[in-house]
């Protein structure tokens, strides 16, 4: 990429750090982003009540230290569909001041914010660490299908086959990178495929 | 700024101090559409001298045959208020610009709360439309000072009944915004308008609950206080300009014939904000649009409601 230039849709990803204002505060977290948790309670306990929501990874699992330092609240779930669906049935029971934390792959930090975003909770809300890998999910411009977890610079698309380029163009909206078509003039005829987004 | 010609087809006392004011335009053409929140600003010329004051419409959206304001009577201001109460009638010639909404209503948001103070009531009555129209979810809470100062309470009541609170501040009512805030669905936004304690309250209150900065919505126009008159000179255009005591620096240039950028004329759009090049003394920054950063740094300003106290000040225009 162009040195000195930035993408404006690419999101920006932070450390997880408490908000000072709030009624409740609630953490949804997967595999590395379990350590994310840990240092968020390293470095205070809020006095409002906290609900942390994890599932870990086959190479990431905090369950342990997680069930030693969270005071209450915490939800261990060993897939991300349980976790998703924890995630649904906690955010009814929540009022306005409520602030989330979510920590994970791109992958899984876009698939819980579009189920916030079903009660109204937008982006701006919330507060995201990147961990753990940094492989992108990648919507085909041609397809439309969403193909996961892709650390290199070019990707198979898991709907029509198509090799895609993946772009740093990101749509909130899909929780994706932008993929298109490699080799659209010459078919076949494709760059080198290196691993670049561990 | 390119305005609209407007007849006044109807004037209505509503409360002691309040008027209501139909606008038609005089070529009889449709207004253009607007949406719920929107304002505009109505240029009065007393005396020779002219006045440009923001007022929310009112009336329906979806009504572009007719555009309605109201007009509290404010007992200390320099005039523009009180040529609408005092001489404007049936027939009077006006012109007022485009609407612009600064208050708009969150498209997303899955509950709205709406937070009126007297005459601050006026942004809402467009938005109810909205609202309305739209099925959405929302409450109505409207503060006013006594019975009488309630304008528009009735016609509220019997539209929107139970989602509307009214809160009579001669028998005590009073906005519990503590509770109020703290058990509000998710998705919910806040909307306040009214007198400046009322503002900082809400807003306060709703961030020390954790409120998002992006659910909490207010309006709050200034008007352009009174000071010590001052001189300014417009680099651009090469000349001195005298501000008087009771005129705001944005009249002084208009006046002196030179074009500025605004919206709100009430501090709070950010569209009239200005460099200043050079100054030799306090900047009265009497806007909530600079951050405090920008204010002490004195190298913007606001013409709109700031003012001076300084032997020069040289601005980029
Ligand atoms: S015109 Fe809006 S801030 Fe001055």
């Amino acid at each position: 990429m162009e040195r000195g230039y930035w993408i404006r849709s690419k999101p920006v990803y932070t450390s997880l750090l408490w908000h000072e204002k709030a009624t409740s505060h609630l953490i949804v977290a997967q595999g590395q982003g379990g350590m994310a948790v840990l240092k968020l309670l390293q470095l205070m306990h809020p006095k409002q009540p906290i609900t942390v929501l994890y599932t870990p990874q086959s190479d990431a699992d905090y369950s342990k230290t997680l069930l030693k330092v969270v005071p209450e609240g915490l939800h261990i779930l060993d897939t991300e569909e349980k976790i998703l669906q924890k995630l649904d049935s906690t955010l009814h029971t929540l009022y306005m001041g409520m602030r989330l934390y979510i920590a994970g792959s791109e992958d899984f930090m876009w698939t819980v914010a579009k189920v916030a975003n079903k009660f109204g909770i937008e982006d701006a809300g919330m507060m995201k660490e990147l961990t753990g890998t940094l492989a992108r999910p990648i919507y085909c411009v041609h397809c439309k299908a969403i193909t996961h977890d892709v650390t290199t610079n070019i990707g198979k698309c898991s709907g029509c086959g198509r090799m895609l380029f993946v772009r740093d163009h990101f749509s909130r909206h899909l929780g994706a990178y932008m993929g298109l078509m490699v080799d659209a003039e010459s078919p076949g005829d494709l760059p080198e495929i290196e691993e670049i987004y561990p | 700024m390119s305005m609209i010609d407007v007849k006044v087809a109807a004037v209505e006392q509503v409360t002691p101090l309040v008027k209501h004011f139909t606008f038609v335009r005089q070529d009889g053409l449709a207004f253009p559409a607007f949406s719920g929140g929107s304002h505009v600003v109505v240029s009065m010329n007393v005396g020779g001298r002219v006045f440009r004051n923001p007022y929310s419409l009112m009336g329906s959206p979806a009504d572009t045959s007719a555009y309605h304001i109201s007009v509290r009577k404010q007992e200390h201001s320099r005039g523009g208020s009180l040529f609408m109460h005092e001489s404007i009638e049936v027939g009077s010639s006006l012109q007022i610009t485009y609407p612009v909404n600064l208050f708009a209503l969150a498209k997303k948001a899955h509950k709205h709360i709406l937070i009126a103070g007297g005459i601050g009531i006026t942004p809402f009555m467009s938005q109810l439309f909205d609202l309305h129209r739209l099925n959405a979810n929302f409450e109505l809470h409207y503060a006013y000072r006594s019975p009488e100062h309630g304008a528009f309470a009735d016609q509220l009541k019997a539209s929107y009944g139970s989602q509307l609170r009214c809160y009579t501040d001669s028998q005590g009512g009073r906005i519990d915004l503590l509770a109020l805030l703290s058990k509000q669905p998710l998705g919910t936004h806040v909307y306040v308008c009214g007198p400046n304690p009322m503002v900082v309250a809400v807003i306060e209150t709703a961030k020390n609950l954790g409120w998002p900065d992006n659910t909490i919505h207010s309006e709050q126009f200034l008007s352009p206080g009174v000071g010590e008159p001052f001189k300014i000179h417009l680099k651009k255009s090469e000349i001195e300009v005298h501000v008087p005591a009771d005129m705001s620096m944005l009249e002084a240039i208009e006046l002196a014939g030179v074009e500025a950028d605004y919206l709100c004329r009430g501090g709070v759009c950010g569209r009239c904000e200005v460099d200043v090049l050079e100054s030799d003394g306090a900047l009265l920054h009497h806007d909530h649009f600079l951050t405090d950063a920008e204010k002490a740094s004195g190298k913007k300003i606001m013409p709109c409601v700031s003012r001076a106290r300084c032997q020069k000040l040289v601005l980029d225009l």
